[in-house]
């Protein structure tokens, strides 16, 4: 397996290409930071209904004719706007891709924007952001951050109902104006693809694009403390959310072995002691999340009102226990775990675009998966203890959603 | 692509051994294809198929519920198992070193040891399991409107069952339930990657040499569907959220990649005709049309969700595209790129083998051949405006069931 080859382009736009000469198809993502880190105060959600507004025609052709214009290339797409990025993504057959790319191109860089689909891209921003009330561990999981970062990081990405209903589409127009641009974007290939061929397309249809995206802001956090959202539910929902070490760290590695500990299988101690021993809950796991220089671990759990508050003690303690250290066979596990992933993970295209594409972002730079492999097991086990005393987690940001608030 | 072959043997005992060979995937994947599920359960068994599908993870004579779930992850396994109204599957991906392995624990688990004390802990899980698709109104909608759709058909039976049907269950049960359905002749053991088919059919045999022949019967009662429309209260849910299903072809069927065709003109999520006549306008937040296939027959679903200001216009606008479409029929040029579209998204169903496994092994416990991807890219790739004509001329949205979960007050 070859490394992804990475170039960037004049005008700052970076391109990652990773040849899987097996694959009958190929798939690539284009990352573009803009996010909800990046909405203004007044107009939070704007990165969303921007993506969604994208799709309303572009350059020659109009929204219908732009569909069909994919879908005569069999192109099976996804996008979506997130806390520091919206991506767009494309799965087809090799011979579509010069055709397919420049499609995309016009998307990004001549989107007609038009007046008459504004109302109706408020209207589904509106509709997603209440839908958001019969989703309650999203719901949850989106105040949590919101709870934790004192910075933009913690800005809702759907927006709120008084910012969407502010909108105007020269506002929009603008943001649009002001984030999107090449640099600082990216555009990541894998499957069956030439490289040269894949820079020479790049160039071709993107390489005139100008602009740049503003700077990524700092983050900052509020200080540890613990929340409530009243809803009337089944389930009590539980998430907690703990510091951790940055993508790039020295301990980036041993911190995902920890959390692999944790949640990365049926064995680990958290899936053991919350659900296998006890059975208080259905679903549990933590999950390792970064954004640009900050990495956070988040854990979560739901269950019934009675059994809340043992189910949130169970969790942290289990969580907290990490700090005496892990045993052998525990980080050996975790690393066949997470070795595996990293194999699977390499036979889809679609996986491999978005992971270079945000690393790109993240990291400045593309990771091969036998560079991540040889990172993962690197870690000794003196090393992953040394780390967990040295940095435990520990005073977490502590939120649940329910019909009820949860005792200590 | 031209190394794939294709394998299959029966065992002595019955069992069916498949596989999809290909000497240069990374990893393999294999699963048992256990064929029983809610429409098998009998009165006072609602919930148990998935009860058991649980239960299997929990040990068997030679392990604890603790070594299962550490030698999985010892493998580095991506494994799990799912219950539908039909099917029960077990299955997982490893790199080809841990095949024997993984083959050994599947294998035994199809045995379990079903023990009074796990049972008990687990039947808390599953009510809360139960708890948490009650918070997503999505969920609640597609068992109801299923109930609704299919009255006293056997298919109408909610999977996971019910706080009280889970109350209720008796270890003796449930042991009298796996010894009815999980017998040699009602299971497909399928692989698909990496593997020397010779060693692995010598292991499978091996393996299973204990296990007492049989199979297991199902009945098909005859169906008719009422079309009627339902608008139920449901105090969780904040959005409008709608079903139609209307009746289509069943997993054997020679139409049924026609009538997945059909329903991607409609419903295809970012070109189908209901996109733009709904979420492009801004009405409804998602809308989408599938054709789900069953043993003996099939359904059109569409499924919408969005303002319940607008539900009724949604409803309207989703009637008047069905009937529409019966009436006039496919463009020539709709019809081109739903193929297209559906060929090239079997292409990337081919790209892992756990992908490939389910493909494998879900159209062979329903037909009993091997229908390789190339081979039903060319079926799709071959379809004709007068493919969808056919199944238009049965008139199926005449006789569909409407039925929306709407929050209290809408409904």
């Amino acid at each position: 397996m070859a490394g992804p080859i990475v170039e960037t382009l004049d005008n700052g736009l970076r391109v990652a290409v990773e040849p899987q000469p097996w694959n009958p198809g190929l798939s690539f993502t284009l990352l573009v930071p803009v996010g909800a880190t990046s909405d203004p105060e007044d107009r939070l959600g704007a990165a969303s209904m921007l993506e969604t507004w994208l799709w309303k025609g572009a350059g020659p052709r109009s929204a219908h004719a732009f569909a069909d214009a994919l879908d005569a290339l069999g192109v099976t797409r996804q996008s979506g706007a997130g806390v520091e990025y919206t991506t767009f993504s494309a799965s087809l057959l090799p011979e579509g891709f010069a055709a397919a790319l420049e499609l995309y191109a016009d998307l990004l860089r001549q989107p007609h924007l038009p007046d008459d689909a504004f109302e109706s891209v408020r209207a589904l921003a509106l509709q997603e952001l209440a839908a958001l009330e019969d989703q309650p561990p999203r719901k949850l999981l989106g105040r949590l951050r919101r709870e934790a970062f004192a910075s933009p990081h913690g800005q809702p990405v759907e927006g709120t109902r008084e910012t969407l209903e502010r909108m105007t589409p020269e506002a929009l127009r603008e943001e649009y104006r002001r984030r999107y641009g090449a640099r600082g974007s990216v555009l990541a290939v894998a499957g069956s693809v030439d490289p040269d061929e894949v820079l020479r397309q790049a160039e071709r249809h993107l390489g005139s694009w100008k602009g740049e995206a503003p700077e990524a802001p700092a983050v900052r956090l509020t200080v540890p403390h613990r929340f409530h959202v009243q809803q009337e539910t089944e389930q009590v929902q539980i998430g907690l959310f703990y510091k951790d070490v940055p993508p790039g760290h020295y301990d980036f590695y041993a911190s995902r072995l920890a959390a692999a500990v944790l949640t990365g299988g049926m064995s680990s101690r958290l899936f053991t002691e919350v659900r296998e021993k006890r059975g208080l809950v259905y679903a549990v796991s933590a999950s390792p999340g970064s954004v640009k220089g900050f990495g956070y671990l988040t854990a979560y759990a739901g269950t019934m009102p009675e059994r809340a508050s043992e189910t949130l003690r169970v969790l942290q303690e289990g969580i907290e226990r990490l700090a005496e250290g892990v045993s052998r066979s525990e980080l050996d596990r975790a690393k066949v775990g997470v070795r595996a992933d990293l194999i699977l993970s390499g036979e889809s295209s679609r996986a491999r675009a978005g992971a270079l594409a945000r690393d790109l972002f993240i990291l400045e730079r593309a990771r091969s998966l036998e560079e991540v492999e040889a990172e993962v097991m690197d870690v000794t086990l003196e090393r992953i203890n040394a780390f967990l005393a040295k940095r435990p987690y520990r005073d977490p940001w502590v939120g649940t959603l329910g019909s009820e608030e949860v005792a200590a | 692509m031209s190394l794939l072959r294709f394998e299959e043997t029966t065992l002595p005992n019955g069992l069916k051994v498949i596989a999809e060979v290909n000497p240069e995937a990374k990893s393999v994947a294999l699963g048992y294809f256990v064929r029983t599920g809610s429409r098998d359960e009998l009165v006072g068994e609602e919930g148990i198929s998935h009860f058991l599908e649980h239960m299997v993870f929990k040990g068997t004579e030679r392990r604890s519920a603790w070594d299962v779930n550490r030698e999985f992850d010892e493998m580095g396994a991506k494994y799990n198992a799912f219950t539908n109204e039909e099917l029960t599957v077990f299955y997982g991906a490893v790199l080809p070193e841990f095949m024997p392995r993984l083959l050994d624990l599947l294998t035994d688990l199809m045995r379990p040891a079903i023990r009074e004390d796990e049972f008990e802990t687990e039947r808390k899980v599953i009510i809360e399991e139960i708890a948490l698709y009650r918070d997503r109104p999505h969920f609640v909608l597609y068992e109801r409107a299923q109930a609704a759709y299919f009255g006293r058909h056997p298919l109408a039976k909610p999977v996971l069952g019910t706080p009280e049907s889970i109350a209720k269950m008796t270890r003796e049960r449930m042991v009298a339930y796996h010894q009815r359905r999980y017998l040699p002749g009602n299971m497909v053991l399928a692989f698909a990657g990496n593997l020397d088919w010779e060693e692995t059919v010598a292991l499978a045999e091996r393996m299973t040499r204990d296990w007492k022949p049989g199979t297991a019967p199902r009945n098909h009662p005859a169906f008719t569907p009422q079309p009627r429309t339902l608008r139920e209260p449901y105090a969780k849910a904040s959005q409008a959220y709608g079903a139609v299903m209307a009746p289509g072809y069943s997993a054997s069927a020679v139409q049924r990649y026609a009538a997945r065709v059909l329903a991607d003109v409609l419903g295809d999520p970012d070109n189908g005709r209901l996109y733009w006549r709904l979420v492009d306008a801004g009405l409804a937040e998602t809308v989408t049309a599938y054709h789900h296939e069953f043993e003996e027959l099939g359904v059109y679903l569409v499924y919408a969700q969005g303002d319940p200001e607008r539900q009724e216009e949604v409803a309207a606008r989703i009637r008047e595209e069905l009937l529409r479409l019966q009436e006039r029929g496919v463009d020539p040029s709709e019809l081109e790129r739903a193929k297209l579209k559906t060929a090239t998204s079997l292409v990337f169903a081919g790209e892992t083998s756990l992908s490939r496994l389910f493909y494998l092994g879900m159209g062979y416990s329903y037909t009993g051949r091997y229908e390789a991807l190339g081979t039903v890219r060319r079926w799709v790739m071959h379809l004709e405006p007068y493919h969808m004509d056919e199944l238009l001329e049965a008139r199926p949205f005449e006789r569909a069931l409407e039925f929306w979960l709407l929050p209290e007050g809408d409904a």
